[in-house]
This record gives structure tokens, sequence and C-alpha cells, in this order.
């Protein structure tokens, strides 16, 4: 168990150095610095109520960078790794394939979720010098529901790193995360007014694709109603972990029959 | 006692067969160089030896059990070919990361870093980020990685690839050295001359199958003392046999 413990945390280290030391997570947060900051001091029509709209821009913003974290740094977990040859010295090592997975992942996971956080607490003390509330427990919800989409497009992005080139898979992953989150919850009714191959396939989406749009607190918050019953917010972790769960278990099988 | 046993060992990739009925023993305590020329099936039988994959038929034996199983690897070690290890670590990070994957505490893993990247040469460069490093550079880190965890059996693929001569040398050196301290080195190798310099054995492979093993003094029979010849001479013998090849 120590054994096993000490490969995993070796793994996972991996990936949080290769996020910290790269210049890319840097230009992110000096950039998220240079739109936040202004946005939380700037009233629109001197209007305080609209104020609003400036925390859901900024709410936007923290979906935005974190979504390009999360896929940015799991979608990196294995094709460099193929390319510079360095999964030949990491295999050959007495670890299982699945114990690299498995560390991998946690891994992005801790990564991603770190610079989630670091996020957050920025947002929460904007948020609460301009209207003297701080850290309301819908904005824990908030942290909580995205902490589990994170879950979700890490799982998503490291089953595309096996099979598809970073590019291809940031695209792919992009282009999932985004359409899920602003369609997802209307692809039912989309599929009920389709004629019959196109209502097949967004019955398809409906059922294989993550709903991303369970995660998703921004107006919640935003608009300051009150929060979700934490029934529902265990539930909602609950989907992302068995989703979480079937990426990974479809990656371990990819993975393993993987030949180098 | 053999620590590498392989009994028949078929590996196809689609309709090419890169290692063919190849039957291959490495005794505990020898130097072993395994060549041929490119494409030969040295790196895909190696990498049988490693467990990355299965072969196709027959039986790979090492240190007494199956490569595919994690345990038998706690023994091995392995420097692959032009690795490009992870450009963002140091040589110190790097062997703390593979320290880890091989399940060893953190002070030991610190200890042993310090011995080795002092024993490959590396101590002015510790510091600095592997990406900033020279080919020989990388192969002495992964040299440094392979022996991290002290291991009974060496699997260097293409080791002497991009030294230079005082890096050949050591490396030279380093491999006779770990024989004194009774490991098995197994290489696969072009330079027939280093391989002539150290092997206790050669084993000699030509389209994936084995056409000559043995000592350089056994397989030049007639008196020719030079590797180079005799590699040319066998290779020349399997061709008549095979009518010009395959």
């Amino acid at each position: 168990m120590k054994h096993l413990s000490r490969q995993i945390l070796a793994l996972s280290r991996l990936s949080v150095l290769d996020l910290y030391r790269r210049k890319d997570l840097a230009v992110v947060f000096v950039l998220s610095g240079v739109i936040l900051t202004p946005l939380f001091f700037f009233t629109p029509f001197g209007m305080s109520a609209a104020s609003r709209y400036t925390n859901e821009l900024a709410m936007l913003l923290v979906w935005l960078f974190s979504a390009v974290i999360g896929l940015g740094v799991a979608s990196r977990l294995f094709p460099p790794e193929f390319n510079s040859r360095t999964i030949y010295p990491l295999l050959s090592k007495p670890v299982s394939r699945g114990t690299v997975l498995v560390g991998k992942y946690l891994g992005a996971l801790a990564a991603s979720l770190s610079a989630l956080a670091i996020f957050y607490v920025a947002y929460g003390v904007l948020a609460g010098t301009r209207q003297g509330v701080w850290f309301p427990p819908v904005l824990w919800q908030a942290l909580l529901l995205h902490a589990g989409f994170m879950v979700v497009i890490t799982a998503l992005s490291l089953l595309g790193s096996l099979a598809l080139t970073v590019s291809a898979n940031l695209t792919l992953c992009g282009l999932v995360t985004a359409g899920m989150l602003v369609f997802g919850q209307r692809l039912v009714s989309m599929a009920a007014d389709q004629p019959a191959p196109g209502r097949w396939a967004l019955y398809a989406i409906h059922w294989i694709a993550p709903h991303l749009e369970f995660f998703d607190m921004r107006q919640r918050l935003v608009h300051e109603w009150p929060p979700i019953s934490w029934g529902v917010c265990g539930a909602v972790w609950l989907y992302a972990l068995c989703y979480a769960a079937a990426c990974l278990a479809l990656a371990a099988v990819i993975f393993r029959r993987k030949k180098f | 006692m053999d620590v590498v046993k392989m009994e028949g060992v078929v590996k196809a990739f689609g309709t090419v067969r890169a290692v063919d009925k190849l039957s291959l023993t490495v005794r505990q305590g020898e130097i072993m160089g395994f060549l041929g020329t490119n494409g030969a099936g040295k790196t895909t039988t190696i990498k049988m030896l490693l467990g990355f994959f299965r072969p196709d038929k027959g039986r790979v034996e090492v240190l007494g059990g199956d490569p595919c199983v994690p345990s038998t690897r706690a023994k091995i070690g392995f420097m692959p070919e032009a690795a490009y290890y992870y450009p963002f670590l140091n040589v110190r990070d790097l062997l703390e990361f593979y320290g880890g994957l091989c399940g060893m505490a953190r002070n030991a893993v610190k200890r042993r870093s310090e011995e080795l990247i002092a024993r490959v040469g590396l101590s002015e460069a510790g510091k600095k980020p592997l990406r900033s490093y020279s080919k020989g550079m990388l192969q002495r880190a992964g040299i440094a990685q392979a022996l991290l965890h002290d291991p009974d059996l060496l699997i260097l693929d293409e080791p002497f690839t991009g030294l230079d001569p005082l890096a050949r040398i050591n490396l030279r050196d380093l491999i006779i050295d770990l024989r004194r301290q009774g490991k098995t080195v197994f290489f696969s190798s072009h330079e027939l001359s280093e391989a002539e310099l150290i092997c206790d054995r050669v084993a000699i492979i030509k389209r994936g199958a084995l056409v000559s093993c043995g000592s350089v003094q056994e397989l030049a029979g007639d008196g020719e003392r030079n590797l180079e010849r005799v590699f040319l001479k066998v290779l020349e013998v399997d061709a008549d046999t095979h009518g010009g090849g395959r």
C-alpha cells in the first residue's frame, strides 16, 4: 500500500510540476487578474444593481480559464510521453498501467483544482470587497460543483489524450464542453423537433455526452439566489464520479491494449 | 543461473515478423551484447523483455518471472535509446520521480540520486532543467535513472549512441564495474568496437532470428579476432543459407 501511494504521489507530482513550471499558467493568472480586477471596480451606467452583470462576466471568465486549464493539463498527460519516448522508462518501472493512469489523472485533477481554488478566492475577495458579503454559502456550493465539473472534463480529456494528439483532443473536448454547457439542458426538446436521423443523434448525445450544465451555478451566484439543497449537490457529485469512473475505465482498456 | 530466458519467441506486427523463433539465454553476472542491423528486431526483443507486450508465441522469463508482472520489473533497470526526459524537471527531480515509481522512500532516493549524479558526471548540471541538456547529458541522466533502484539486470538500448569519447569510456567502465558487482548487463548496439571491448558474449540477430551467439573468440572459430569481421561473416553465412535473404 505504501509502495502504491508513493507511485501515485510521484505521478501526480509530475503533472502538478508540469502545470506550474510552464509559463502558460502564469499567463492565465496574469490575464485573469488584469481582466477581473478592473471589472470589480466598474459600475455600469452608475447603477450599483447593474454590477451583477460584471460579476456574471467575471464568472464566465473563471469558467473559461478553468476549462482551458483542466482540458489543457489533461490533454498533455500522454502524448508528450509517447512523442519523447519517456513512456518506456516509465513502464519499465515496477508500476502497473492502471496505477500510471490513476496517478496521472489525480495529478491533472490536483493541478486543475489548485488553479480553480485560486480563481474562486480571487472572485470571493473581489466580490466581498464590493458587496460586503464575504464567501456566502452559495459561493462554496458553486466552487464545489465547479470542482465536480473539473472531475468530469479532466477524465474526458485524459481519455482523449490516449488516442488523439494534444490539439485534436483539446478541440474535441472544448467543443463538447462548450456545447454541453450551452445546449445540454435543451437537447431533449431540440431532439423532439427534429426528423428521425437527427433526433436519434441528439438523443445519443443526450445519453453519452457529459451533462456539464448540472455543475453551472453562475446564475444563482451572480443574482445572489439562495443555495440549492446539499442533497442535490451530492447527487450531482455522484454523477461526476460515475462519469469520470466510466471515462477512466475506458481509458484503462485502451491503455492496456496500446502497443508502444 | 539464467537471468533471461527466451524460448521460441515470435512477435509479428501485421504481416511482418519482427522476432522469429528467437531462443536466447543471458547468464547471471555477464555482459551480453545484442547486435544486429537496423530493423533486425533488437528493440522489439527488448520491449518483450520489459513486458511492454507479450510474444505471439514462445516464452519470455526474466529473473525467474513474467516481465509483464510489475513486481518482476522491480529488479530490472532500463535505459531507452534517445529518450527526451521531462524538459521542465532537473535531474534530481527526474530521479525523485523514478524513485517514487520504484516505491523508494524519499531519503533513500535523495541519497542514491546524489551518488549516481556524481557517478555519471552531472553534478554541475544538477539544477539545470533537462531542456538545456545535450543528447549525451540526457543519455547520462538515462543511465542514472536505470541504476536508481539498484537493479540486478540492466537492459540498455543503444547506450553508446550520442556519447562523446570521454562519456563512452565512463559508460564502459560503469558497465564493467556493474559486472564486478555481480549485475547482469544486456545491451543492444551498433557499436561493434564497444561490444568487442566489454562483452562476455554477443548474440547476433538478423530479421528477427538469432543467427549466432557466443563469445567473440567462439564466433571467430578460424582465429579471426575482430567483431566487425565476425559480424559481417555471420550475416553473410546467413545470407548464403537463405539464398541471399528473404
